[in-house]
């Protein structure tokens, strides 16, 4: 081993080690000069790019939603306002395994497959990196403190706050003011550019009603905001903001204490009620029923819910029968009558013996009338166009409409609305039939028939009417022959809402406006005329509501209705939950305005109630629409009838004598 | 002492820089590295400060750390440099022994098992202290054969390298097994191993790395390697470091975005901005200025490390103290290459700049054996 020592030679050693340290201070000068040479591309050469790149990492635009305008009812209240909720949201960029955490939230929160399908829908949809997603919709404050507890096993899971629509008066408004829901695909490819900008922010469109009429108003201006995000999509700050234009409050001309009283008239009943102010148009009431909870679809409607909407086919609550057509049976017969008188074909004294039925010259077939299914024989005997409208002698109507002929018939009828929606804000009414030759080719292709008019004279066959037509029409015998288009929305931010109207509908002029009060007259017989010795001469809905009540203060004008049942479903008839007879009842319609014969003031009211399998216009509708009518002129407008009655010296004819 | 000492010595004498030199040869410490190591702490303390959001706690940590360090550096320079290379031998078998029992017992953290929690101890990495004692004994061994180290000399060099370098890979530590068989490589490098068996031992790696990348590597080292070569084939998972501290790198610039700046970095861009990369929070707040800065910090450490062991005594002296400086270089290197994209990401910190507690009194004990090799530390235990 000493011999190594020997072989050492320090001096040439030393001289290695050295030439192997100037190696290696060269190779640590290389390595820097290249380390160097790569932070320079970096921070001079691409700077600018990788600046982009970091502003965009923590530089996001988000739209800020404007706050949906509020809507009113005409005294204020609320028919629309805006509720927080709590939502518990996703971050699909932070969940590290969905399926996980998904069943691990179910233990927590109620979390159904329903509620996971829309989420995944919602997911699918153009959707922004890091942008939070709505898993469910309205925690319980029990579901966010259990959240709340476990939210750090939960990365990318987090409650947020939204303020959504909330309607008060639930079901009841449900079809009028409508609602909101979620915006869905088709609803986006149908929007402009700007406007679906202008969304970016939303989650809800107005789908139906009021909601849907005046999204423009009610949905406002996006706002903008640049923001700065961290890594987790949290906001750290804002940089810059231009905030969003709220929507227009709102007030309609609808009365909630009425709408609610209406509701309450009509009881189990499905049908409509539409109150009209005849001297503004203004709608006070419009109420279809059943409804359905409209909240339930602000925060989407779970398909287990909506199933039970869409298959209940004899209910059906969420077609709005205000809106949608019926035969109108003897409620057009004033309207009819009015015709006559304008066109000369009758006069006051003009009467015809009623046998109770009508032929046409050289047909056999006889047209029975409705009103007479009773065991007793015969028909109304004298019969003029009063009694032919308080008794609702079908006879009477025949034979008029049989000399007026469809055209006539159709020209007439027209002006009060007919076979038109004359409603300045409520585009998605429908229109009914107001028949014509040209109707009938263009629909059926065939020609009109002799028998054709003599179904329509009555109010059936192809005649089909909405309530709110019926109620607009009888607001045009309230106004005598004025027409004040019916509408929904009375004040935009509190101030008075003019709509310009084009092609404005012009006024029923009729050859003598005594016209006017004298079928005034015939119609408020058919709610007072009482009972006499005189065989069938009182008015058909007096039992039901003068008779029913002896004090009442104020006089009213209706007409009752009754409409054929048409087209019932084999598959309903065959269902066993419901007594197939009662859906094979007549429907049962009732128009009126209030109060009439009055020197100091005109109607304040006009209404159209549509009872469906009611049977029987005057005794079921017809006191549906009297307790409408108490409530608007005795707990509303509070109007003293009395005392008016004390003040003016009175020379109005009592007839209950 | 060599002729020269002694006279730079004896031109000394009486002047004041002569007595303050004295002073610093009393308590054995070498002035120029002990400022460079100081200059280095602090401002690892201020980007620190920086990187974790201004938490003071980490910040008093790390200084505590440092200090604790710097307090171990001067101890281990009182020892005579002798005192170490007589001991070698014996450390490197207890340090193999800590090795075993670590794989017995050791605990694991952050997915390597390399920690021993022994109790009246504070728990510590045995395979950190391998980074000096291995240098130590091969420089030992080849310090007494002749030099350039011949085949039989090399390979029990060899062997020494890569038997503590095989039980940390066997604590899945494969980041510290590379340094610590760079730091034993070192030696034989700076001992004048010939190069065409430099280069011929680079060829054999080159071609045998595809068979460790297809049969030996395990799934995230393929992915940091396929992460290397294209950040973005997965961007939001192995890719999303090395992207978005290129990204704070490069918006950095020239002059940076200012102190506690750093959107990147205070986003929570970048991970492990407290670690190992915290050379991305410093290039986006300092820019290309900053990284200069640090790079010539670190230069005059390296420069004093190559010049103590230029100035060595003895060969042992030397190679410890060249491995030493040569390591320090490689993590400097290895990190900022790494976070800068010119590597793939390997878990090495920053030294004196990453948060850490064993690694950081590692490197001090590294720098105390260069401050006895270049001041002679007297305490000779035998």
């Amino acid at each position: 081993m000493t011999g190594k020592w020997q072989l050492k030679d320090h001096e040439a050693e030393r001289a290695l080690f050295d030439r192997r340290l100037a190696v290696a201070a060269v190779f640590i000068a290389l390595l820097f000069a290249a380390l160097i040479a790569k932070l320079v591309n970096l921070q001079v050469f691409k700077h600018d790019y990788f600046s982009a790149r970091s502003d965009g990492n923590r530089i996001h635009s988000q739209f800020v939603p404007p706050p949906r305008g509020l809507i009113f009812d005409r005294n204020g209240e609320l028919l629309a306002d805006n509720q927080p909720i709590f939502n518990l949201t996703v971050v699909r960029e932070q969940v590290e395994d969905m399926e996980a955490t998904l069943s691990f939230l179910s233990t927590l929160i109620r979390l159904n497959e329903d509620d996971i399908e829309q989420f995944n829908n919602r997911m699918r949809r153009n959707r922004v990196p890091f942008s939070s997603v709505p898993l469910r919709y309205v925690l319980t404050e029990e579901e966010k403190s259990r959240f709340a507890v476990n939210s750090h096993k939960l990365p990318g899971i987090a409650i947020e706050h939204q303020f959504v629509r909330h309607y008060p008066l639930a079901a009841l408004t449900a079809h009028s003011v409508g609602y909101v829901s979620e915006i869905n695909r088709e609803e986006l490819d149908r929007m402009s550019d700007a406007d679906r900008e202008n969304y970016g922010g939303s989650n809800h469109i107005g789908k139906t009603g009021i909601e849907r009429t005046y999204e423009e108003l009610l949905h406002g201006t996006v706002g903008y905001e640049i923001v700065e995000k961290n890594n987790r999509g949290q906001v750290m700050g804002t940089l810059d903001r231009t905030n969003p234009v709220a929507g227009k409050n709102i007030t309609l001309h609808m009365d909630s204490r009425l709408q609610i009283a209406a509701g309450k008239a009509l009881g189990d009943f499905r049908g409509a009620i539409v109150a009209i102010d005849p001297a503004t148009g203004g709608i006070l009431a419009m109420v279809s029923k059943p409804g359905f909870d409209p909240n339930l679809f602000v925060t989407g409607i779970s398909s287990r819910d909506y199933k039970v909407l869409v298959t209940d086919e004899i209910n059906t609550p969420l077609f709005d029968r205000s809106t949608n057509p019926y035969p109108p049976g003897s409620t057009i017969k004033p309207f009819l009558g009015l015709g006559g008188l304008h066109n000369g074909l009758v006069d006051y004294e003009f009467a015809i013996e009623d046998p109770g039925y009508f032929r046409l010259p050289g047909v056999s077939y006889r047209w029975g009338d409705y009103t007479l299914r009773t065991a007793i024989g015969g028909g109304h005997g004298h019969t003029n166009l009063q009694k032919a409208i308080y008794q609702s002698c079908d006879t009477f109507f025949y034979a008029l409409g049989n000399r007026m002929g469809i055209d006539t018939i159709h020209q007439f009828m027209s002006q009060f609305g007919f076979g038109e929606n004359f409603a300045l804000d409520i585009s998605y009414a429908r229109t009914g039939v107001l028949p014509s030759r040209e109707w009938k080719m263009a629909s059926r292709g065939e020609p009109w028939y002799p028998g054709d008019t003599i179904n329509s004279s009555i109010g059936q066959g192809y005649m089909w009417a909405t309530p709110l037509q019926l109620a607009t029409a009888v607001s045009i015998i309230a106004n005598k022959g004025k027409v004040v288009q019916p509408r929904m929305l009375k004040e935009i931010e509190g101030q008075a809402f003019q709509e310009d109207i084009e092609n404005a509908v012009p006024d029923v002029m009729l050859n003598d406006p005594d016209y006017w009060r004298f079928m005034e007259e015939a119609m408020t017989m058919v709610v007072h005329r009482p009972y006499s010795d005189t065989f069938r001469d009182y008015g058909t809905a007096y039992e039901a509501i003068a008779m029913a009540d002896r004090d009442m203060s104020y006089k009213m004008a209706g007409k009752s209705g009754s409409a054929q049942v048409v087209g019932i479903s084999q598959e309903i008839l065959q269902s066993t939950d419901i007594i197939v007879s009662d859906l094979n009842k007549d429907h049962g319609l009732f128009i009126a305005f209030a109060p009439t014969e009055n020197t100091q003031i005109s109607p304040q009211i006009a209404i159209a109630v549509f009872v469906e399998n009611g049977e029987h216009g005057s005794s079921v509708a017809g006191p549906i629409a009297k307790q409408v009518i108490d409530t608007y002129l005795l707990d509303i407008l509070k109007i003293d009838f009395a005392a008016m009655e004390a003040a003016a010296d009175t020379s109005i004819s009592q007839v209950d004598d | 002492m060599t002729s020269k000492d002694f006279v730079r010595q004896s031109d000394g004498l009486g002047s004041a820089a002569a007595k303050s030199r004295s002073f610093w040869r009393l308590i054995r410490t070498d002035p120029p590295l002990l400022v460079g190591l100081l200059l280095l702490c602090a401002f690892g303390l201020f980007i620190l400060f920086s990187a974790s959001g201004g938490d003071e706690a980490v910040v008093q940590r790390q200084g505590l750390t440092m200090i604790v360090g710097i307090v171990m550096m001067l101890i281990v320079a009182q020892f005579n440099i002798h005192f170490f290379r007589s001991w070698a031998p014996s450390m490197y078998a207890a340090g193999i022994a800590l090795l075993g029992v670590v794989l017995l017992i050791g605990v694991e953290a952050k997915g390597a098992k390399s920690w021993l929690d022994l109790p009246g101890l504070p728990s510590f990495q045995p395979s950190e202290l391998m980074k000096f004692v291995v240098p130590m004994l091969v420089a030992w061994y080849l310090a007494s054969r002749p030099l350039p180290p011949r085949f039989k000399h090399l390979f029990w060099s060899a062997v020494m390298i890569l038997v503590p370098t095989a039980l940390i890979i066997l604590q899945n530590d494969a980041g510290t097994a590379i340094m610590v068989a760079m730091s034993g490589m070192f030696v034989v490098l700076l001992a004048g191993i010939r190069w065409r068996i430099v280069i011929g031992g680079a060829l054999a790696l080159l071609m045998v790395s595809p068979a460790w990348y297809l049969f030996l590597a395990q799934e995230h080292q393929r992915n940091r390697i396929l992460t290397f070569f294209n950040p973005y084939r997965d961007p939001t998972g192995a890719g999303y470091n090395i992207i978005q501290s290129q990204i704070a790198i490069g918006s950095g610039g020239i002059y940076g975005k200012g102190y506690t700046l750093g959107a990147q970095s205070h986003l929570d861009f970048i991970p492990e901005s407290n670690t190992d990369f915290i050379l991305a929070v410093l290039a986006e707040e300092f820019g290309l200025l900053g990284i200069l800065f640090l790079i010539s910090l670190y230069l005059f450490v390296l420069v004093r490390g190559g010049y103590i062991a230029y100035r060595a005594t003895d060969m042992f002296s030397r190679l410890l103290a060249g491995s030493i400086t040569l390591t320090f270089f490689l993590y400097v290197f290895v990190n900022m290459a790494m976070v800068s994209g010119l590597l793939p990401v390997i878990g090495v910190p920053l030294p004196l700049m990453s948060r850490g507690g064993t690694s950081i009194v590692t490197l001090f004990i590294g720098f105390g054996l260069l401050m006895s090799i270049q001041t002679g530390g007297r305490v000779n235990v035998l």
